[in-house]
């Protein structure tokens, strides 16, 4: 589902924010992503999404290769992935309905198919009661929600969430990554940045560790070191290299 | 996810190309809406917009409706193209009955009109005031006088030039005089300013086109978190552009329906002072307004240069956000 082969980015300041990255995620897998603040994860989930271009090195998303997809067809490869934010990144002037019905409506689907796809979305966060309101008028994890609602209703074979419990509670945080592995169970991919590591611990899926750029742990199941990562993660930066 | 995806793995391929073009009509008509909201919902700075716009269509518009009229004017005026033929002193009665029946034999001609030289005479006496002097003049000064007036279809210049050509030909004609010779200045005068009207159209299209654009430049900056959103969401910038033009088409429309507002109410007010100046030379003559189909025509032309205005604008600042 996603492949990453010797992939750098480096962004116009000069800042290397992947170097030489390598990474296969099977197409059904679910995956976590950590490091410490400034390790490349949002930047890692960005190339996967065209938000940036590689500087070097190939993505290959879905068997498409990312460097041959021109301006033109970068609608058509977003329609394909379903992307979760910290900020949720909903639009305040419309109902939780249109927010949701959002890449619906893009992808050019009749009303009532609109109709019974939001509300099937909305049903599953547990947020159908709300779909008259606007997201002001919701909590934070209902935002959240509302933003998962949206990344799930086209059927994307694959997620990206990142830091998508960030800004919630842990019961909260709980209660999305449930939601996660029920998607992840009917065969959707995800791959989720997060540098909560209480939360990593408890879930028991693999966990890519990156540090200053670099993939530097691949935990494919059970638990990592915990006192090596938070070494990893917790020191500052700087120095070498 | 729901049961009917049977992998959650499998690319989208979105709705049947029926199903899309019926979701593409709503689209455009929750879209046209959308984009009339995004009028009414700030309707002060967008007034004003409107009425700049209204305002640089209704010069020049008004302006062409003003020479249209000069014009049908300057050619409907019959006494525009009257000449007279100033015969020689000399010439004896016969000869001017003569010359006379030569002109009106020319297939061009309205009606004639002779005036004798005891009669011209008689006239400049009563409205010169100069009686006394005159009755002491042993000769009559004048010339018999000929005051042709040339069919309608040949009161052009150019026709009546001809014409003058033709009676100065004559025997026994001593002067040949177009009268109102103004006309044919005036009417030069109102191609002149037709040309003029046209490049301040042009001018006031420009600008309208640059208004338009720089409005929804602003409209699109000030949406740009949206845009973001949607693009994230795997909007095409067609998709994104489409409110956009129709915000720009719904300017040009009200522009439009103001901009024709406000050239009939100016009409209305100038009616009474071109009536009494009418009036003054003995006409009914009265301005002619925008008809139904010159309605019409402002009215999309008006469309047109909004759409326009915002399609260059639109596409070029869609295209400079990306998502972050
Ligand atoms: N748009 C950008 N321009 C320049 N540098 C950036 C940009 N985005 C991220 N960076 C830098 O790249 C590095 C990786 O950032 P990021 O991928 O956001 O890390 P993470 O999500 O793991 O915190 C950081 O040093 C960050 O400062
Ligand atoms: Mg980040």
């Amino acid at each position: 589902m996603i492949q990453f082969a010797q992939v750098s980015k480096r962004y116009p300041n000069g800042q290397d924010a992947l170097r030489n990255v390598d990474l296969e995620i099977a197409s059904g897998e679910m995956a976590f992503l950590t490091g410490h603040s400034g390790a490349g994860k949002s930047t890692m989930l960005k190339l996967i999404c065209l938000m940036e271009r590689a500087t070097s090195g190939q993505v290959i998303i879905n068997g498409k290769n990312l460097n041959k997809v021109k301006r033109r067809k970068i609608p058509a490869v977003r329609r394909d992935i379903g992307m979760i934010f910290q900020d949720h990144r909903l639009l305040f002037d419309r109902s939780v309905f249109d927010n949701v019905a959002l890449p619906l409506m893009i992808a050019g689907y009749d009303h009532r198919e609109i109709g019974r796809r939001v509300r099937a979305a909305l049903d599953k966060v547990g947020l159908l009661s709300k779909e008259k309101n606007t997201p002001i008028m919701l909590s934070g994890g209902e935002q959240q929600r509302v933003g998962i609602a949206r990344a799930v209703v086209n059927k994307p074979p694959l997620l990206l969430a990142d830091e998508p419990t960030g800004n919630l509670d842990p019961e909260l945080s709980a209660e999305i990554m449930k939601l996660f592995e029920q998607f992840n169970q009917v065969g959707v991919s995800l791959l989720i940045a997060s540098h909560d590591l209480s939360l990593l611990a408890k879930m028991h899926y693999r966990t890519l560790v990156m540090k200053e750029g670099r993939l530097v742990q691949d935990q494919t199941d059970q638990m990592f070191e915990d006192e090596a990562l938070k070494v990893d993660t917790m020191s500052e930066t700087s120095d070498h290299e | 996810m729901n049961s009917d995806s049977n992998s959650g793995a499998s690319l989208n391929q979105g709705a049947s190309v029926k199903n899309k073009l019926k979701m593409l009509l709503r689209l455009h008509k929750l879209e046209a809406k959308r984009g009339i909201n995004e009028i009414l919902d700030n309707p002060f700075s967008n007034f004003m917009t409107v009425l700049v716009i209204a305002i640089a269509l209704a010069l020049p518009a008004g302006l062409q409706i003003l020479l249209d009229n000069g014009k049908s004017l300057s050619q409907s005026w019959d006494g525009a193209s009257r000449i007279s033929l100033y015969l020689k002193l000399d010439l004896e009665a016969t000869q001017i009955e003569q010359v006379t029946s030569q002109v009106r034999q020319n297939l061009a001609i309205e009606s004639v009109e002779l005036i004798m030289p005891a009669q011209a005479l008689n006239d400049f006496a009563e409205r010169s005031g100069f009686a006394d002097a005159i009755s002491e003049l042993d000769s009559n000064p004048l010339p018999a006088t000929l005051i042709v007036q040339p069919k309608s279809t040949h009161s052009s210049p150019q026709a009546s030039e001809i014409l003058l050509a033709e009676f100065k030909q004559l025997e026994g004609v001593e002067k040949v005089q177009l009268d109102l010779d103004w006309v044919r200045k005036l009417y030069a005068l109102l191609q002149l300013a037709e040309k003029a009207a046209s490049a301040l159209g042009l001018a006031l299209g420009l600008a309208v086109l640059l208004i338009v654009g720089n409005t929804i430049r602003l409209s699109v900056q000030n949406r740009r978190e949206e845009i973001e959103v949607v693009k994230l969401v795997g909007a095409t910038d067609a998709f994104i552009r489409r409110p956009f033009l129709y915000t720009g088409f719904w300017y040009g429309f009200f522009a439009g329906t103001l901009c024709w507002i406000i050239l009939e109410a100016s009409l209305i007010w100038l009616q009474q002072p071109v009536a009494n100046l009418a009036g003054l030379y003995q006409s009914e003559y009265s301005v002619n307004g925008l008809n139904l189909s010159q309605s019409a025509k402002l009215l999309l032309f008006s469309c047109g240069l909004g759409l326009l205005g915002s399609w260059l604008s639109v596409g070029r600042h869609i295209r400079q956000i990306e998502p972050r």
